[in-house]
């Protein structure tokens, strides 16, 4: 089957003055529909920039991404943007909502993208449901029209979640989404994102410093300085399997 | 096509962001002070320019020569077809002082001229007019009316001045006064006159004055005689060029105005029968000539401008062609040309103000460039976070683009809509202001202008004018931070502290 996304070769480097400081040394790997996999690394190790270049924020030096066996190199801005916006879904440490909107205006900013404001004209009811029952999705329900200051570390990562699926995307990238929560919180929001991500098949790659947390994913890929060191099965739990199946 | 979120994110940014209010205000003064401003000014010069056109001949053959004759002047002049009548005109520098037991053996005629010029009542123009003729080119009936009427708004209570008709045409060529105001005047200043006024006959000449010199002479009633003095190198001197003085006595018969202000300060009316006598020009001299300056000229109604220019290149090739060969070139020129001076000099200022104004509206402008080139430093992240939930670098750049748009179009609005009302309720708001103030504060100084309200002219054109600028101006500027923000990398932006 082919793998969901792609990616081949990839090398990444960023100038700093006249030196070449390499970040990512030919990083091969493949994210399936419905896996969920886990990235672990030392900070500098790449995790994040993989991310990016996997969530076609940027681009690589060289090597390939690819999604569903199609390479994306050669799209235009605007058309890496429209297929990040339909493709890929992003959670981040920390939330990166936009402080002047509610929470349900944050949530059906994704639904904004792809659209012209005509187009979002005739379906805004539509989207507006889609947006409540989302955030209801995230138990957030009562919670619609706060705004990010209104809310704890918690409820933003979840509205952040909502936000992330409301475009259904099938490629949901998390950048250490509880990294900035307390434990309890953190529990919360894993087990929303698993449980989502089952529900939908979402191809899953979580960027984490968490052993424990890399342990529930299908699979755990270790990086070090810029390449991958290694990738073996998680210890996925009996009823993440179940579902799995 | 604009990406929906665009103008949502732009609306949104506009209302949480209480500093675009500053640029919302900034582009309303803009506009308000460029539609209020220079509708005010264009309305000042707009009757600067009916004052001008009133105050002077539609055409004027002038730069004649010293000896200049009439009668063959009149004789071309009036055999073209497309010319209704002329009318002679003597132009002469003198001095003006009024003869009253007030000022009678202390001061000289014109001295008041070296007390600062605060009275104007020395130096004056003398134009030497025949009534009947002139009457014919200029609206002189307007020009009596207008006398009374500028006293009138300055707080004068003098009584409508009568015009100068007289049923004899040689007393009414003579602008003389009735002979019984005569008497009197003469009683009032000390004179010899009869015991019984019946007996006297007037034999002054008559002389109007502008109403701003009258305004100022508050105690001068009508008949009361006039000195004037001119100095002139007559045409029959045998010795060659010798300056001779010559004075004359005047009646005051009455005063006029054009709306011209410096005309109506400068000029003194006389017969020009009596100042050509003052020129040294005798009736009984043999080689006697109807001496003019000028010709006032009107010609036929409904020429078009082209008309009007080739009439005046026949009449000037006419008159050449009257004058001595070897003289200078004669002019013929319309009212504007007449009055190029001041004139260019009111639309030169109209020019300067307008670009002063045009630099308000740039620092509006960049009170704009500089709200959003904030906004743009202070959203480096929502750039990002936009970018990563899938927005296009122009969607983002629009994002901005939109901003400083409805900050424009909000603020040219607002700034229409003020400087309308404010032209509707100049005056009113001016009276206000007057009266509150006792009289001490006005917006505009009326008297400085001789205005009767403060004169505004807006036209639609210009309103739209101002506000297409106002607009492609901010949305001009709007697109340098709209362009950062399209440029700006997703990964940088997102990791923007």
């Amino acid at each position: 089957m082919t793998a969901v996304l792609q990616a081949r070769a990839i090398t990444k480097s960023y100038a700093i003055g006249k030196r070449e400081i390499p970040v990512l040394r030919g990083v091969d790997l493949d994210l399936h529909a419905g896996e969920k996999v886990a990235l672990l690394g030392a900070s500098g190790a790449g995790k994040s920039t993989l991310l990016h270049l996997l969530g076609l924020l940027d681009r690589p030096t060289a090597g390939e991404v690819r999604y569903d066996g199609r390479p994306v190199q050669d799209l235009s801005v605007a058309e890496r943007a429209l297929l990040r916006h339909r493709q890929v879904g992003f959670v981040f440490q920390f939330y990166h909502l936009i402080p002047e909107l509610t929470a349900l205006q944050n949530v059906l900013l994704a639904r904004m993208m792809g659209t012209t404001v005509f187009g979002y004209w005739r379906q805004r009811r539509r989207a507006r449901s889609a947006g409540v029952a989302m955030l209801e999705q995230v138990g957030l329900g009562e919670r619609l029209h706060h705004r990010p200051a209104e809310l704890s570390g918690g409820e933003r990562q979840r509205v952040a979640i909502a936000r992330a699926l409301l475009a259904e995307p099938r490629v949901l990238l998390a950048d250490e989404p509880t990294g900035n929560l307390d434990s309890e919180t953190a529990q919360g929001v894993v087990e929303l994102m698993f449980s989502i991500q089952r529900e939908r098949d979402l191809a899953f790659l979580l960027v984490t410093h968490d052993e424990q947390l890399a342990a529930r994913c299908d699979r755990i890929v270790r990086m070090k300085d810029g390449t991958i060191q290694g990738s073996r099965p998680g210890d996925v739990q009996p009823e993440d399997s179940a579902q799995a199946d | 096509m604009t990406p929906a979120f665009a103008p949502f994110l732009a609306w949104r940014y506009l209302l949480t962001r209480r500093i675009n209010i500053l640029g919302v205000c900034g582009v309303a003064f803009a506009v308000w002070a460029m539609l209020v401003v220079d509708g005010v000014f264009s309305g000042f010069v707009t009757d600067i320019h009916e004052d001008v056109r009133r105050s002077s001949p539609p055409l004027l053959l002038t730069d004649l020569p010293h000896d200049t004759d009439y009668e063959p002047l009149r004789k071309v002049l009036e055999a073209d077809r497309d010319v209704i009548a002329t009318a002679p005109r003597l132009r002469q520098h003198g001095m003006v002082m009024p003869f009253s037991p007030r000022d009678r053996g202390r001061r000289p005629a014109g001295s008041e001229q070296l007390e600062f010029d605060h009275t104007r009542n020395g130096f004056a123009l003398l134009l030497g007019i025949d009534p009947d003729r002139e009457r014919r080119i200029v609206d002189f009936g307007a020009w009596l009316d207008g006398g009374p009427a500028a006293i009138a708004r300055y707080g004068g209570i003098r009584p409508r001045a009568t015009a100068p008709v007289q049923d004899d045409p040689e007393r009414r060529r003579r602008l003389q006064v009735d002979d019984e105001q005569e008497w009197r005047a003469r009683r009032r200043a000390g004179l010899p006159a009869e015991d019984d006024p019946a007996d006297h006959r007037s034999i002054w000449p008559g002389m109007l004055l502008g109403w701003p010199r009258v305004f100022r002479l508050d105690w001068v009633q009508k008949g009361d005689p006039f000195e004037v003095l001119v100095a002139a190198f007559p045409r029959h001197h045998a010795g060659g060029p010798l300056l001779r003085p010559c004075s004359e006595r005047f009646a005051f018969a009455g005063w006029f105005g054009t709306g011209h202000r410096m005309f109506d300060e400068l000029t003194a009316l006389v017969p020009i029968d009596t100042l050509r006598q003052m020129l040294g020009e005798s009736e009984f001299d043999e080689d006697y000539v109807e001496l003019v300056t000028d010709v006032a000229i009107r010609p036929r109604d409904g020429l078009s401008p082209a008309d009007l220019r080739a009439l005046q290149r026949r009449l000037r090739a006419a008159a050449q062609a009257v004058l001595s060969p070897d003289c200078a070139p004669c002019s013929v020129l319309d009212w504007r040309q007449q009055n190029t001076t001041l004139l260019a000099a009111v639309d030169q200022e109209h020019s300067l103000m307008q670009i002063v104004l045009f630099v308000v509206m740039l620092v509006s402008a960049f009170v704009i460039y500089a709200t959003l080139h904030m906004m743009v430093v202070q959203k480096i992240k929502d750039i990002g976070i936009v970018a990563a939930v899938g927005g296009s670098p122009r969607g983002i750049g629009t994002v901005f683009l939109l901003t400083g748009t409805i900050i424009a179009v909000l603020g040219t609005g607002l700034g229409v809509l003020a400087g309308v009302l404010s032209a509707m309720w100049l005056n009113p708001i001016n009276e206000w202001i007057y009266r509150i103030s006792g009289g001490r504060l006005e917006l505009f100084p009326r008297a400085l202008f001789d205005l009767q309200g403060i004169p505004c002219h807006l036209e639609p054109s210009w309103i739209v004018t101002v506000s297409a600028f106002a607009i492609l101006l901010a949305v001009t500027v709007a697109f340098v931070p709209a362009r950062r923000a399209a440029r700006m990398h997703p990964v940088t932006a997102l990791s923007f502290e």
